[in-house]
């Protein structure tokens, strides 16, 4: 194989031929993309939308095994790096369809089309928008979906963060270290999060939690001036400089809907761990069904898809 | 054509150009998608070099280009044509979609 193309060979149509396509580069394509290339599987990995997925905008994580606290954008690298040692081969390009054809799949990307023999799906998922009044006008100008990426905008502002799982808590303990005051307002009566995480929330100096409250609209002329908001007392109005939202993901399985079967909420369907509908195509990381979306088990699951390929080739 | 780096008082000279567009992308070292974007930019650079001149700006080098334009967060991209601002993209694009929008509002701007 060509270690810097990943050609290992071409139809008659110009497309390339593989065993095995990774689609994604966050940490479940990486540890695919490890061990695939320790397997020494013909593959290729199309980074797609976003490489090193949503682990490269987490600001800190300290719940992965045998490392105490890094930067998500550092340990994709190291991932990544590592992946490469082994003769991973990476390209920077979007899948646009899969389809089967016969015995392979055929993925159609930006400007090439591969024809595989095996499949792994570990494309995440995107933040989901709420839909209310203001949020696309104010993206960028007040709206973010990433504090480690914007939080510095924010210093000593005033913002609010929606949401109540891992993510929002993280992410809001980020933001709290840079704006005078933050609200978080949740549309439950408790957190989500890792009960750590929200005790250190409830007691950081410049944080408020707002209990089964929902946002009904973001305000603002040029960027965000306030938002109004449902609370158990009724419509409530605050000014605030800025909106954090962390109201769950959505799955990037588009290209992958006549390919294998999708749950109703977009995930790909897994009953028996990273298997998919289909024989030779797998799935990994936050684009399935797992109850538990860490960059463990999405590591995890990325080990065990390439696994699973190495076994259907024998 | 490589993306060149300018700071704050080089915007304006950067974006008076007539025949073609120019697309300032507002970012910072310390941005995971601002590092995933900057091989996006390079490679639609080079294939929209006729079009468009593309200019990347650090917003720590640079602040008070934050608070001109009003960025709220990287990576930001703002194209101008004439001096004016026609089109602002937050976030990562990758490079189809990036391509397909600049392409389409060259053709829509350049006679």
């Amino acid at each position: 194989m060509d270690l810097k193309t990943g050609l290992v060979g071409s139809s008659s149509s110009g497309s390339r031929e593989l065993d095995l396509v990774i689609a994604g580069g966050g940490p479940a394509a990486l540890a695919a993309a490890l061990y695939s290339a320790r397997y020494d599987i013909e593959h290729i990995v199309l980074e797609s939308y976003q490489p090193g997925g949503q682990a490269a905008l987490t600001a800190v994580i300290e719940n992965y095994p045998g490392i105490k606290t890094i930067s998500g954008g550092d340990i994709v690298a190291a991932m990544k790096e590592q992946a490469e040692s082994w003769g991973a081969v990476f390209e920077m390009a979007s899948v646009i369809s899969a389809d089967p054809l016969k015995d392979r799949i055929q993925i159609k990307a930006d400007s090439s089309i591969y024809m595989t023999r095996n499949l792994i799906i570990a494309t995440g998922a995107a933040p989901a928008k709420l839909g209310v009044p203001g949020e696309n006008k104010f993206y960028g100008r007040g709206v973010s979906y990433c504090a480690t990426c914007d939080a510095p905008f924010f210093r000593d502002a005033r913002v609010l963060v929606v949401g109540g799982g891992d993510s929002a808590v993280k992410e809001a303990l980020h933001l709290s270290e840079f704006v005078s005051e933050l609200v978080l307002v949740h549309r439950r009566d408790k957190f989500r999060a890792e009960p750590y995480l929200a005790e250190k929330l409830l007691s950081c100096g410049n944080c408020r939690v707002l209990w089964n409250t929902t946002l009904k609209e973001i305000k603002g002329d040029e960027s965000v001036e306030g938002v109004i908001l449902y609370t158990p007392e009724g419509e409530k109005e605050l000014k605030l400089d800025g909106v954090f939202m962390y109201v769950g993901r959505k799955p990037a399985t588009e290209p992958f809907a006549n390919l294998v079967e999708l749950n109703d909420n977009g995930t790909v369907r897994t009953p028996n761990i990273v298997h998919t509908s289909r024989e030779n195509v797998f799935a990994a990381g936050d684009v399935t069904d797992n109850d538990l979306r860490q960059i463990v088990t999405a590591v995890s699951d990325g080990a065990r898809a390439a696994s699973a390929v190495f076994d259907l080739m024998q | 054509m490589a993306v060149k780096h300018i700071m704050s008082n080089d915007i304006e000279e950067a974006t008076s150009a007539t025949d073609k567009l120019s697309l300032i992308d507002f970012s910072a070292a310390w941005c995971a998608p601002c590092k995933m974007l900057d091989p996006v930019l390079n490679k639609v650079s080079d294939d929209l070099d006729d079009k468009i001149s593309f200019y990347h700006l650090d917003v720590d080098e640079s602040p008070g280009a934050s608070s001109e334009f009003g960025i709220r967060g990287v990576p930001t991209m703002i194209v101008f044509h004439n001096g004016q601002e026609i089109e602002r993209m937050v976030g990562f694009r990758d490079r189809n979609a990036l391509q397909t929008q600049l392409e389409n509002l060259a053709d829509s701007k350049l006679v």
